[in-house]
């Protein structure tokens, strides 16, 4: 009897396993979609940025419940009022700041920790600030487990992180109604931030700061990303 | 008569309770789900839920004997049901399993069976509460005139007495006490042989509502409105908490909470933390610090200021001042005279009595008049000196509003408003107003287009010497000046951008090249745009895919962007997958109306399926006149708050006198109809008397109301009762007319014609409100007049039919 309830409960076990390795495959398949339809159908060329977007686990980002979304065009909640950016957002926020690896990015607004993760793949040196403890932290343990070139502060974002300053790009993934000038400071010159502009559940636009030679600045509104047509269907 | 009458008394005074309590509850109802969502949500759940009278007349239609044979304890227990059910129902709905996030519905679908069931949840009260006057109305259909009367009345005094208890309690005290209203109408409506059930419920009641008034809980508000992210940030705390009939006032403070709309990108200083008011959740303004001498603002670092660049102004309006920085900031100009418009007077009173630390110098300076009006009836005053700079707040929200005002009448931003102010500036004044930059582009675009058909209409002259604006990374600042812009004034307001990093994007002498030096847009199209709508090119702004001509004070709904002709247009660009992100609250108000037609439509048909065999002729008769009734009241209560907005200055003052005049003079019209027999004479003329009064609103009710809107108020409120009193007077008289001649007729249909009643009344609410915002006022009101003329005609013409019938069988 206990024989035959111990195969019972193996036969479960392998069953789950054979699940979760079949729903693995599933995700890594979803995710080089995601890349080739979303992505590089809207015309995302830098490999880096590519290969980061196939390599990082977007599921293991949003919250268990919305995993099964996790790999659809379109932002998720994450809770506190945060979303996860749309996977094209993140993509082109990547590839606007030019990534190289021997580089030093500030991010304000961890969220989740993807597109931190992301950046991670991809640059040496990746500091990102959460104002929001319990997001912080949960980011926290997920980047710091996978990437140790990927730091987490709690705290406001507003004032940067100034022992690690200046940055090479800022990128801003929660809009915000002001660019705090400590921020504008603690870019290198010639650097770039990427902000995006309107609420999450709004058409929102994406907006390029460069602090030129000599610290003039100035801004450049880019394509309203969230709705952009795939260049497939043009 | 008299003996009679007092076998009536405790079942009309129940009636009465319970109308009371049912409109208190759906007032109440409304503010606690604008609060912990947002208003067009409150319509969606609260269009469901006022279903429930049309759901009861499908269920009394269908089960008319049975329901009436228990009818002595049955109403009672309707009636205690539906109050008890009233005290949980918002407590139930708040529980975390059954919490619903309507900025959920599109990205999360777990979200549709939580709604389903709140709608369940917040029809209860309402079905049941309808159930018990329904069959009121039916045991009673030949007092049918003072059973109305005794439910109108009621309902009057259920709304004033709803928003008296906003001035008092918090919005979650009142479902309780609406409840116990509902509960003492079902204890005296029961008879002697439950006299000690009666005590027993009365005293249990009793203690639920103390208990839950004493323990009132919080409002789950949704994550993603602007107090739940405010209260997210490190150290957050609400510091102040008043309810008011403008909504809950709240005042939020936080370490990173800091104030510096659009902010420039030269500004190398600290931003300053500030205190954020929220009304009813949503953002509405930050406690203004400010010190006598001040000179320096965070706003001299946007393109707010641009005004200021012109030099000193020393009268100054600033209208819908509730924004407090932009106050503060008038202040390190030093103006001599300064009016400030605040309509919602919680605000002013919350600075004077716990922010006077920060706010005393401002508040109580010298040259700073604040009025608790909306700006238009100030502007309407005769007394006026004319003013130097005339100043509006920043429009729309941050990233846009998702539609959320679309259906939200806004008197200061039509063309009318525009034209009013600019007749009140000096021979160099200024009106100023900024917006936040949308994608697509559609407040500035609208702003503009405002902007240049105001000077079309009150100028001789070309408005591009006249108009001036400034785009910086996230804000733009138009500027209007009576007098042409000088050179001296361009080369201060070139160097200011320069200063700022701020580019011009209208001036008499702009050059090609000037307008994105600083701040890159994608392409030129929106430049475009900008010059084709100060060429005021029409066939540019119709053929643009968003609604961006002047509102205007028939059809004063200027957040409304969305053109119902461009739906498949917008879908084909961005997917229809993301419309709902594109302008949500137009969208929810469409789906309010078509659920609750669909709704409508079931209830209507299904008693239709059973009297198909059972009852007579006529129901087609029926359908259209209870429900041209239906749809021509809350048509013309609808179109009359929204003037009368406009007339009285104050929403709450407006409300408050269109509906209980409305009810109370329909109640003593539909008191006095049981003296008139329900004759087709009778009730053609009636009819055609109520139609001809509201064909001279169309015609008239604007005028009557622009050439008083001045006067003293004990003479407006004169002028009110007689616009709103006598038609409703007629109009109170249909229902209970026409009650007792189908019950002459065929009483098996009564219990349909108050579901169908009930039906039409919840549809017409959002479909008066999308009539109005694509057609105007006047349209909504025109089809209330040929709702009337139809109901006036349709028993004549069903008598007619059936006598043509008749005379054809006996040829045959």
């Amino acid at each position: 009897m206990i024989y035959r309830l111990t195969c019972f409960v193996m036969f479960l076990l392998l069953l789950a396993i054979m699940g979760y390795e079949v729903r693995a495959d599933d995700f890594r398949r979803e995710r080089n979609n995601m890349v080739r339809n979303q992505i590089q159908g809207r015309g995302i060329r830098d490999q880096a940025t590519l290969q980061a977007m196939r390599s990082v686990p977007r599921h293991l980002y949003v919250p268990a419940v919305q995993r099964r979304f996790a790999y659809q065009d379109r932002p998720l909640p994450i809770g506190y009022g945060q979303t996860i950016s749309q996977p094209y957002i993140v993509a082109y926020m990547t590839e606007i700041i030019q990534p190289h690896s021997n580089q030093k990015v500030l991010e304000i607004g961890t969220g989740s920790g993807y597109q931190a993760a992301v950046l991670a793949e991809i640059i040496d040196q990746v500091y990102t600030i959460e104002i929001i403890r319990p997001l912080g932290e949960q980011a926290r343990i997920k980047l710091e487990a996978q990437y140790s070139n990927a730091h987490v502060m709690i705290g406001d974002g507003y004032h940067g992180w100034e022992e690690h300053a200046p940055f090479d790009a800022i990128v801003v993934t929660a809009a915000a109604e002001y660019i705090p000038p400590p921020l504008i400071e603690q870019l290198k010159e010639g650097g770039r931030m990427i902000i995006p502009v309107g609420s999450p559940f709004q058409m929102q636009q994406l907006m390029l700061v460069e602090k030129k030679k000599g610290g003039e600045i100035s801004t450049r509104s880019l394509m309203p990303v969230r709705f952009v047509p795939f260049e497939r269907d043009r | 008569m008299g003996a009679k009458f007092k076998t009536h008394h405790p079942l009309l005074l129940s009636l009465g309770l319970q109308s009371a309590s049912i409109i208190a509850f759906q007032l109440t109802l409304m503010q606690l789900l604008s609060i912990a969502q947002w208003h067009h949500f409150a319509y969606m759940i609260i269009s469901v839920a006022m279903l429930g009278f049309g759901a009861s007349g499908t269920l009394l239609a269908l089960a008319r004997k049975w329901l009436t044979a228990r009818a002595e304890w049955l109403i009672p227990l309707l009636m205690t049901i539906s109050g008890i059910w009233m005290m949980f129902a918002f407590r139930l709905a708040r529980t975390e399993i059954f919490r619903f996030d309507i900025y959920l519905l599109f990205v999360d679908y777990s979200q549709f069976p939580i709604l389903a069931i709140n709608y369940i949840i917040y029809f209860l009260p309402f079905f049941t509460g309808a159930l018990a006057i329904g069959m009121l109305f039916i045991i009673h259909t030949r007092d049918i005139g003072k059973y109305y009367f005794s439910n109108l009345l009621g309902s009057g005094m259920g709304g004033l007495l709803a928003l008296f208890l906003f001035f008092i309690l918090t919005p979650q005290q009142i479902p309780p006490l609406a409840g116990l209203l509902s509960v003492m109408a079902g204890l005296l409506g029961m008879g002697k042989r439950f006299k000690k059930m009666h005590i027993a419920l009365g005293i249990a009641a009793c203690c639920m509502a103390i208990f839950f008034i004493a323990r009132p809980g919080t409002i789950p508000v949704s994550q993603y409105k602007g107090i739940a992210r405010a209260l997210n940030l490190p150290d957050a705390e609400v510091v102040y908490r008043q309810p008011h009939s403008h909504g809950l006032i709240e005042v939020v403070s936080s370490p990173a909470l800091r104030y510096a709309p659009a902010l420039s990108l030269s500004y190398t200083g600290q931003v300053p933390v500030k205190k954020h008011i929220f009304v009813n959740g949503d953002y509405a303004g930050v406690v203004p610090k400010y010190k006598s001498g001040q000179e320096d603002h965070i706003l001299n670092y946007s393109t707010q200021a641009l005004p200021w660049v012109l030099g000193k102004h020393d009268r100054v309006l600033m209208l819908n001042a509730a924004e407090g920085a932009t106050l503060s900031q008038i202040f390190t100009k030093n103006p001599l005279h300064v009016d400030a418009i605040i309509p919602n007077a919680g605000i002013i009173d919350a600075l004077r009595e716990k922010f006077s630390s920060e706010s005393a110098d401002l508040i109580a300076h010298e040259n700073l008049h604040i009025h608790h009006i909306e700006g238009r009836n100030f502007l309407a005053s005769t007394h006026l000196a004319p003013f130097d700079l005339i100043l509006l707040p920043l429009q729309d929200a941050f990233g846009g509003t998702s539609g959320v005002n679309a259906l939200q009448e806004n008197y200061m931003l039509t063309q009318e408003a525009f034209g009013s102010m600019w007749q009140n500036l000096s021979n160099d004044g200024v009106i100023s107003i900024s917006s936040w930059i949308d994608y697509p582009p559609r407040t500035s675009l609208k702003i503009l287009a405002t902007l240049v058909g105001t000077m079309t209409e009150h100028s001789p002259h070309d408005p591009s010497d006249h108009i001036v604006a400034v785009r910086s990374w996230g804000t733009i600042t138009f500027m209007v000046k009576k007098s042409p812009f000088t050179k001296g004034e361009m080369a201060n307001i070139r160097e200011f951008c320069q200063t700022m990093y701020f580019d011009p994007l209208l001036m008499p002498d702009l050059e090609i090249g000037e307008r994105d030096h600083f701040n890159k847009l994608d392409d030129g199209s929106f430049f475009n745009y900008i010059d084709r709508i100060m060429a005021f090119d029409e066939a540019f702004m119709e053929e643009y895919t968003f609604m961006i001509y002047p509102a205007i004070d028939d059809k004063p709904y200027f957040s409304q962007f969305l053109k119902p002709g461009t739906f498949r247009e917008l879908s084909r660009t961005f997917g229809a997958d993301q419309f709902p992100f594109l302008e949500l609250g137009y969208l929810i108000v469409l789906v309010t109306l078509l659920q609750s037609a669909l709704l409508a439509f079931v209830f209507i048909i299904m008693p239709l399926l059973r009297l198909k065999k059972k009852s007579r002729e006529g129901k087609m008769a029926t359908v259209l006149y209870f429900g041209a009734l239906g749809i021509g009241y809350m048509f013309v209560e609808i179109i009359l708050i929204q003037r009368f907005v406009l007339y009285f200055g104050q929403a709450v003052y407006a409300i408050s006198a269109v509906i209980s005049t409305m009810l109370i003079f329909s109640g003593a019209g539909s008191l006095v109809s049981g003296r008139l027999r329900p004759t087709l004479n009778n009730m053609t003329i009636n009819g055609l008397i109520v139609a001809g009064m509201l064909s001279l609103y169309v015609a008239f009710l604007t005028s009557w109301l622009q050439y008083t809107i001045a006067a003293p108020l004990g003479v407006k409120i004169l002028i009110s009762l007689l616009i709103i009193g006598i038609p409703s007077f007629f109009k109170g008289m249909m229902f209970p007319l026409g009650i007792r001649h189908l019950a002459g007729y065929d009483i098996r249909q009564v219990p349909w014609a108050w579901g169908i009643n009930g039906s039409f009344s919840v549809v017409s609410t959002s479909l008066a409100m999308l009539i109005a915002v694509e057609a105007g006022f006047r349209m909504v009101l025109s089809v209330a007049v040929i709702c009337y003329v139809l109901a006036s005609m349709v028993w004549v013409l069903h008598k007619l039919v059936i006598m043509k019938r008749n005379n054809r069988e006996n040829i045959l």
